[in-house]
């Protein structure tokens, strides 16, 4: 018997593979219809398993224990298909009027949310890296779909090089530790670090920064984070969220499992560089995003500044365990409703420029509803009260405070501070002047629907009281984030 | 129940108006509709109050059960002098303005109206944090679309400015619940509670310098007042109410509701310092004043001076200077919403505030140069007003506790005498110039309640000060405690 997740593994799988058959027979409006049915019937089928905390093997007899399904891949598999079926249904009239979008974009798409999939799965270095790489290649061609701008080439380009580089330092990381320790499974890694003195463990620790180096260069991490304005910024609007947005979350995943399993009893060896990194990385991504123009590569830069955050709720779980791991969950969901949000209300744009805090003057007064809009994904990124992502910064906070890390908890306060000031002059431009060049928008009544429910989810998962015991709300997200990390 | 009717029908109200885009005369009416509303809810509730410390109205759900944060609202002495004033004065502000024909205007000032009124009501330090920052938002949008000059960078100024003070007071508050979850093994953020967590000295003056900071922007005291000026000098006027009258005592508020509640005893070790801070920023503010020609630059000014004279009133902390505090919130609120409307009418009809140009009103409006000359006097405090009184009081509190503070807050008092008869003088006064339109029956509307309010509270204020005695008796016992110590 297959259960669910295998299921929907499956037809993903057989789906893209399909796709790939039949690309040159099909319209693009047919795989557009297709790929977003795949993912909405999985994102649906999936929801069944909700409620229980469980925890199974996937194939033991195959995989051995490589693919764990849990509570926590749950969510993370649910975030992942819920939200690439809204960034399709938001950009689709983007998707359709850039010609370079092809049968095959919509492939890779399907074919990175399947790797994030795994990669939220996986339980052991080897599938991790294959899953990875999986989402990686296929991000790494929609990156560079657009071969007729300068921009997007050389942002795929640099984005092939640098991430097979570092896709390289995790190869070596792996065998260092695989050298060592004889295992690449998460658990019995696990088993060996805690039966072993730190005298015994030198290779297991160079192979493990090695890794870690990797992953943050994934998630655009100080010192790694060179790259990410660029990429973001020369990728077609959708892929630069799905980047932004869906896979730093996936990312995230891999790194939550495994510092929880492996890293704890080697917390004060590698503790000290997460803080480093997380207050660097605060810096560099604020420093990058006040001195952008455009919306854009300021977004793309904020999300720089929210890796930081992650890293602060990272590395006080060494301290305190639980507390800053369903911190930095709460803080992922939040995340990504804001950037696909504000990312999606970009993409419903229709223009040929860059749009810039200029062009955005008096957007208030031609589109109020998505000026509205925007307005609460700029505020719920900038973790104003009364939106999640107020509860998310607040969270991460409470936990840094709590592992005795204030000051990195007062560093965050104040690049908090700073982004106010980015996210607000959004808000400013958009209502303050009046319009000098009016911005076309595309008028499709689903992205319509599908940014109002984001926007809604942001405030109502801000706010939403336990008073209304029939609609879950903060409390409950925030008891669902703990019991997944139970499940771990 | 009645209390959260009145934090959310503005809000609502204010909602529904925008997303049905309504016509302005609509609009209008029903803002007026709702604040009527809301201040009928508001009478009633100060009659049903009763003359005690303890919580009254009180509600209290859950919100975040996992972390102990409830929805928890109450009313007692403290906030009952704001609570009425901020009912009371939005509707007459309204009335006065009524011919201001902007829809987003209306509609962000029920907004507003209803954060300050959840900030003055929450007995939950998130619910009370989340209240204080959404009030920023519409006075944010009032600025940058409705006002004056460099409106845009004026009103991000303002935003930013007190966004930081509220991001320190998040990390104070995060600080203070981390470690009483510590020593009890439970979150919580009830106000009350929060009282019992254990913390080192050094701790506790950084957190309450983190809360001070926030409250300190907002009221302002100096060196936090560079915002003041221009932000006043911007915005429309209906923000210049709110902002002064109700916004700038809610710091006030929240010092006395917050660092006194929690953090009684190293409020009072640092009360010296606080008290010769407020004396200072008083002359500082008033020389201000008097140094300045731009009506709202003075009467910002001179509501900062007063302000400080609050604060320091606070911070003596005797039963008689918190009388006085209590009456002065809701004086100076009445006198400053009032003078500032006054204000708004003649910009519309001389098209200037500058003392220099102006003058010469009293030959062709009578009426107006009345009521201005009373809500100007009554800034200061002459007597049958309730300034007098409510300054009375904190004087005599603040000899009881010494004489050269008791000296130096006199002096300042005069010192702002010395700025209001001048504004006076040059304002109504002088060569007669264009006729003057006097005023209007509308204005009368809504400037006579506001004169006769500041009346009653002079000549009968023991109908008001015996309601707040009983807290006032609570707060001051403590600090009696403190001082035998």
């Amino acid at each position: 018997m297959l259960n669910n997740i295998e299921i929907v593994l499956l037809f993903i799988l057989a789906i893209s593979i399909s796709l790939v058959v039949f690309s040159t027979k099909l319209s693009l409006q047919k795989a557009y219809n297709i790929s977003l049915i795949t993912l909405s019937a999985s994102f649906v089928f999936l929801l069944q398993d909700l409620g229980e905390i469980f925890s199974t093997l996937i194939q033991k007899d195959i995989f051995n224990s490589m693919l764990i399904y849990d509570s926590f891949s749950l969510l993370f598999i649910l975030i992942f298909l819920l939200s690439s079926a809204f960034l399709l249904l938001i950009s689709k009239e983007y998707i359709f009027d850039h010609k370079y979008f092809k049968v095959e974009s919509l492939i890779f798409i399907l074919f990175s949310v399947w790797g994030m999939i795994l990669l939220s799965m996986s339980n052991d270095l080897i599938v991790a890296f294959i899953a990875l790489e999986i989402a990686s290649m296929s991000i790494y061609v929609l990156v560079g779909i657009n071969k007729h701008k300068l921009k997007s080439s050389e942002a795929f380009f640099k984005y092939l090089v640098l991430g097979s580089f570092m896709g390289a330092f995790y190869l070596l990381g792996l065998t260092l530790v695989f050298i060592q320790s004889g295992t690449t499974s998460f658990i019995d890694l696990a088993k060996y670090i805690s039966t072993h003195e730190i005298e015994q463990l030198y290779l297991v620790i160079v192979g493990g920064l090695l890794i870690m180096a990797t992953l943050m260069f994934k998630i655009s991490a100080f010192p790694f984070y060179a790259w990410s304005l660029d990429i973001y910024d020369g990728a077609p609007l959708p892929i630069t969220s799905l980047m932004a947005g869906i896979f730093k979350i996936s990312i995230f995943s891999v790194i939550l499992r495994l510092f929880l399993s492996d890293y704890i009893s080697l917390k004060d060896l590698y503790d000290p560089l997460i803080i480093l990194a997380s207050i660097f990385t605060m810096l560099a991504g604020s420093f990058l995003a006040i001195s952008q123009d455009s919306i854009k590569r300021m977004l793309a830069a904020s999300s720089i500044v929210h890796s930081g955050y992650l890293l602060i709720a990272l590395s006080s779980i060494a301290t305190i365990g639980d507390s800053a791991s369903y911190s930095l969950v709460f803080y992922l969901i939040a995340y990504f409703l804001s950037s696909l949000g504000s990312l999606g209300v970009l993409s419903m744009i229709n223009s040929k420029d860059d749009v810039t805090y200029e062009s955005l003057k008096g957007f208030a007064s031609t589109n109020p509803f998505l000026a509205l809009m925007m307005s609460i994904f700029m505020l719920s990124l900038a973790g104003f009260p009364s939106s999640i992502g107020f509860l998310g910064k607040f969270y991460i906070f409470s936990s840094a405070i709590e592992s005795s890390l204030t000051p990195l908890a007062i560093l965050g306060a104040l690049t908090a501070f700073i982004s106010i000031y980015y996210y607000f002059k959004v808000i400013a431009s958009m209502y303050f002047h009046k319009n000098i060049s009016v911005l076309l928008t595309y008028s499709n009544i689903k992205s319509y629907i599908i940014i109002f429910i984001i926007s809604f989810l942001v405030l109502y998962l801000g706010i939403g009281s336990s008073y209304f015991t029939y609609l879950p709300g903060t409390n409950d997200l925030t008891e669902f984030s703990k019991s997944i990390i139970n499940s771990l | 129940m009645i209390l959260s009717v009145m934090i959310f029908t503005p809000f609502l109200a204010g909602v529904f108006l925008y997303l049905f885009r309504a016509k302005i005369n609509f609009v209008k009416a029903s803002v007026l509709l709702v604040q009527v509303f809301i201040a009928s809810l508001a009478i009633d509730v100060y009659m049903g109050f009763e003359p005690s410390a303890i919580l009254q109205f009180e509600s209290n759900i859950p919100w975040i059960p996992f972390y102990g944060i409830n929805y928890h609202i109450g009313l007692d002495g403290v906030s009952l002098s704001l609570f009425m004033m901020v009912a009371l004065i939005m509707p007459l502000v309204s009335i006065a303005l009524y011919d201001r024909a902007f829809v987003g205007l209306w509609i962000n000032s029920l907004i507003v109206q209803s954060g300050i009124m959840g900030a003055l009501l929450a007995q939950d330090l998130m619910l009370f944090y989340l209240f204080w920052e959404t009030m920023l938002l519409p006075i944010f949008f009032m600025i940058g679309i409705y006002g004056y000059g460099k409106k845009e960078f004026f009103s991000m100024k303002f935003t930013i400015y007190t966004i930081f003070g509220s991001l320190a007071m998040l990390i104070s508050i995060l600080y203070l619940i981390i470690s009483f979850k510590v020593q009890h093994g439970f979150y919580t953020f009830d106000i009350v509670s929060l009282k019992d967590t254990i913390l080192t000295h050094q701790e506790q003056i950084f957190i309450f310098l983190g809360f001070a900071l926030a409250f300190g922007i907002k009221i302002p005291i100096f060196p936090f007042h560079t915002w003041l000026a221009d932000t006043y000098k911007s915005s429309p006027t209906i923000a210049i109410v709110i902002l002064s009258a109700l916004m700038s005592k809610l710091g006030i508020y929240a010092i006395y509701r917050i660092l006194f509640g929690i953090f009684a005893s190293i409020s009072l070790e640092l009360a010296h310092l606080v008290i010769s801070l407020g004396l200072a920023s008083m002359l500082y503010f008033a020389l201000l004043a008097i140094n300045s020609i731009d009506l709202k630059k003075i009467f910002a000014y001179s509501s900062a001076s007063h302000l400080s004279l609050i604060l320091v009133g606070l911070f003596i902390h005797n039963s008689t200077s918190l009388l006085g505090v209590s009456l002065f919130i809701a004086s100076h609120a009445l006198s400053t919403a009032a003078i500032f409307i006054m204000i708004a009418i003649l910009y519309n009809r001389r098209e200037s505030i500058n003392l220099d140009s102006l003058g010469g009103i009293v030959q062709s409006a009578p009426l107006f140069s009345l009521f201005f000359a009373f809500f100007a006097l009554s800034i200061v405090g002459i007597p049958f007003t309730s300034g007098f009184v409510s300054e009375i009081l904190i004087i005599l509190g603040s000899f009881e506790y010494s004489s050269i503070v008791g000296f130096v807050a006199t002096t300042s008092i005069l010192a702002s005498i010395v700025f209001i008869l001048n504004v006076i003088k040059k304002t109504l006064f002088g060569k007669k110039q264009e006729d003057f339109k006097d005023l209007q029956s509308k204005e009368l509307l809504s400037l006579i309640p506001l004169a006769l309010l500041i009346l009653a509270l002079g000549i009968f204020p023991n109908t008001f000060l015996s309601k707040v005695k009983p807290t006032v008796d609570n707060y001051s016992n403590s600090s009696k405690a403190h001082y035998a110590k």
